[in-house]
């Protein structure tokens, strides 16, 4: 008897003691942060976030989960991880567009984005599902030596960009460095003329676009697609299906091109001072001045819909922008611009301080194939867009036609998602 | 020894099972979500019959891309067993430079296809890519081997063949093994010289080996993706696209997995019936001996 009583209170006392576990393994909350590694911001990086907020939140556990392999889209990544039910808590996000059809997240209320300096930019539907944390500018990037060893001036007007083309190309010297071949760089200029030509006339387009109100196949696109159609075959060198984009840089950073059309990430490769020249940098030109500014503003925070932890999620998200060392790390590791109310001091290389000053008072428009929100292209679009459309009309083939083209793809996109 | 039923299939069932879950139902979840509207990523999806079929051959790009994959599929089957027989013949004898010559084009076989696929790209790149530096070292113009879609093609698929060649001329070698000398010299006391036995005795022996090179390389050469995700990925254009490049841009860049699906069902089809194709009319060429 006595024994079985002893028995009995041991196991009783070991199921309070897994009960105990159990409870205090329930009240931790448990979030699965999915991160895009790159080289300047590596998982250490994203770790940190999770630690300082861990510190701070002892009852919270972040798990960082990135793309299993560098080659991987962390954008597509994310929709297998949808697809096969590991959908994270909160993520980086690319292309809301994609993934508000299906549900899969979770709509900000506006006062839980009262930290960013404009919380409605790429709203859905009048709701906002990604928390936006960088601004990226695109621009041409210049030798101010070969500039002035030539005796050329910054272009203000696209046809004085095509005279500054001219003059270096009878000097043998690479006007503008673009490739092909890696499917994105190319998209920066073709974004840029599309930008002035098009979206600062009308910048609802992207949304009647949708609405199939407008046409690719459009005189002012066609218009701009010829423009960049022009550069490409005229003043970017006879290698531009097989240029890379590190090909590029070099081309541009040892002094054998003139120019190099890219995004304001670029930088942070000038911030490495292995160029013996100055760099400058100017907005591409439209036909009277250059006064409209490509911007990209579509990368940003999101949470999953279907988290047990909504509110530690939103938590954790305020916590990344107003935690102004992991914010300024992380707009420093490209010399971004911050999108919250407050400003975050970084060390700023002289370019990127000479670039905020120079864009003050631009007319400011959404990368072309990156529109976010209601203007957003559809899934596959802006794959098309990048990996087709602007490479066929590099390489020659007709404006009008690839356009047309484009407005097909959207119409069987548009099936697909009825 | 008793034989147990029981056992073989106890043996058989972590093998199975495997097969069963990582072969079987993909492939069989693949041809239904063919007949849906599956974004890829929602929970629910509708059966919309053909209409994925009927879109597909509707698809410019679809036709581009199977017209890409059948270029690849005919350059390489035409490579590997042109070349692979040459070689097996030339390599099927003994001697130690032979044993070293066989292991050198086998060696790229056991590469990762992704590592042969990147280092190729280097090598042929037009600026400063090995192939260009050598030529202009020797002072000629450089090549540009992404100029045209075809010429890229016709790259990618001679890099294809650097890695696999040496598959098939094993394969070669030893159907080649299996013949027998007598047949040989018997055929040379009748006066027969090498040409006349090679079209007479060596070919029809080595059918066999013919049809199973044949239907791998038609079925490696269909489904190819490594080497053009890394090469090109597809680009410029897409016109250097395949199939199942295709059909994994429809899936994760376009939502469209029932698309996608139907892609990759469509080339199955094809793979078995030119596999069907090609099993019945080598086997009518084999010689009984």
């Amino acid at each position: 008897m006595k024994r079985t009583l002893s028995l009995l209170v041991a196991v009783a006392l070991l199921m309070g003691l897994f009960a105990g576990v159990s409870l205090a393994e329930t009240a931790k909350a448990k979030i699965v942060f999915c991160v895009n590694i790159q080289p300047q911001l590596p998982v250490e990086f994203w770790q940190s976030i999770a630690d300082k907020y861990m510190a701070a939140n002892p009852d919270v556990d972040v798990e960082i989960i990135g793309q299993p392999s560098s080659n991987v889209d962390i954008f597509q990544y994310e929709k297998t991880l949808l697809a096969t039910g590991q959908f994270p808590d909160v993520m980086v996000m690319q292309n809301p567009a994609d993934f508000v059809p299906s549900g899969a997240l979770l709509a900000f209320e506006d006062s839980e984005l009262d930290y960013l300096a404009d919380p409605n930019i790429g709203k859905i539907g009048g709701k906002q599902y990604v928390a936006n944390y960088k601004k990226q500018v695109i621009g041409v990037f210049y030798n101010k030596d070969i500039f002035a060893a030539n005796g050329l001036e910054v272009p203000t007007t696209y046809q004085a960009f095509l005279d500054v083309c001219e003059a270096l190309k009878a000097k043998e010297i690479l006007p503008v460095s673009l490739g092909i071949k890696d499917g994105w760089p190319q998209i920066m200029l073709a974004n840029m003329i599309a930008g002035t030509d098009l979206l600062a006339k009308n910048p609802n387009w992207g949304s009647e676009r949708n609405a199939d109100t407008v046409k690719f196949n459009n005189p002012e696109l066609v218009k701009a697609m010829e423009k960049y159609q022009y550069i490409c075959q005229n003043y970017a060198g006879d290698s531009l299906p097989s240029i890379t984009y590190t090909q590029m840089l070099e081309q541009f950073f040892t002094g054998k091109a003139a120019m190099l059309p890219m995004g304001s990430w670029v930088n942070a490769e000038v911030a490495k001072a292995q160029q013996d020249f100055e760099v400058g940098w100017f907005p591409m030109p439209g036909d009277n001045d250059a006064s409209v500014l490509s911007v990209f503003v579509n990368e940003g925070i999101s949470i999953s819909a279907t988290s047990k932890y909504p509110e530690v999620c939103k938590d954790f998200v305020k916590f990344f922008f107003t935690n102004t060392d992991l914010y300024s790390y992380f707009l420093s590791s490209e010399q971004l611009f911050a999108t919250t109310k407050a400003s975050v001091p970084y060390e700023m290389i002289p370019l990127r301080q000479y670039i905020e000053q120079a864009i003050a008072g631009m007319t400011e428009v959404e990368g072309f194939e990156s529109m976010t929100g209601d203007a957003a292209f559809l899934p596959g679009l802006k794959d098309y867009y990048t990996n087709k459309l602007t490479q066929n009309i590099a390489l020659g083939n007709d404006v009008a036609t690839e356009l047309s083209n484009f407005d097909n793809e959207w119409t069987i996109a548009k099936e697909a998602m009825n | 020894m008793k034989h147990s039923k029981l056992y073989d299939t106890l043996f058989l069932a972590p093998g199975f099972l495997i097969y069963l879950i990582f072969m079987i139902v993909p492939v069989v979840m693949c041809f239904l979500y063919s007949f849906t509207n599956w974004d890829g990523i929602s929970v629910t999806y509708r059966i919309i019959g053909l209409k994925n079929f009927e879109n597909l051959f509707r698809d410019a790009s679809f036709y581009q891309a199977m017209q890409v994959t059948v270029i690849i599929m005919i350059v390489t089957t035409l490579i590997y067993n042109v070349l692979g027989i040459i070689l097996a013949t030339l390599l099927n004898d003994k001697g130690k430079l032979l044993g070293i010559s066989r292991s050198a084009i086998f060696i790229p076989t056991v590469m990762s296809s992704v590592v042969v696929a990147f280092i190729w790209s280097y090598m042929v790149q037009t600026n400063g890519g090995v192939i260009n530096s050598v030529i202009e070292l020797l002072g000629g113009q450089t090549v540009d081997f992404y100029r045209t879609p075809t010429t890229t093609i016709f790259m990618i698929s001679g890099i294809i063949c650097w890695n696999s060649l040496g598959f098939f001329v094993v394969i070669y070698i030893s159907t080649l093994s299996t013949i027998p000398q007598e047949i040989y010299e018997a055929c040379m006391v009748d006066g027969a010289g090498w040409f006349q036995r090679f079209f007479h005795i060596t070919l029809p022996l080595l059918a066999p080996g013919i049809t199973i090179n044949c239907i791998l390389a038609v079925a490696g050469g269909l489904k190819q993706y490594d080497h053009v995700k890394v090469i090109t990925g597809g680009g410029p254009g897409g016109a250097t696209q395949t199939v199942t490049l295709f059909s994994v841009e429809k899936a994760f860049e376009y939502n469209r997995r029932g698309y996608s699906s139907a892609a990759v069902i469509i080339l199955f089809l094809i793979i078995v019936i030119l596999s069907v194709i090609q099993l019945s009319i080598s086997k009518r060429h084999e010689v009984e001996y």
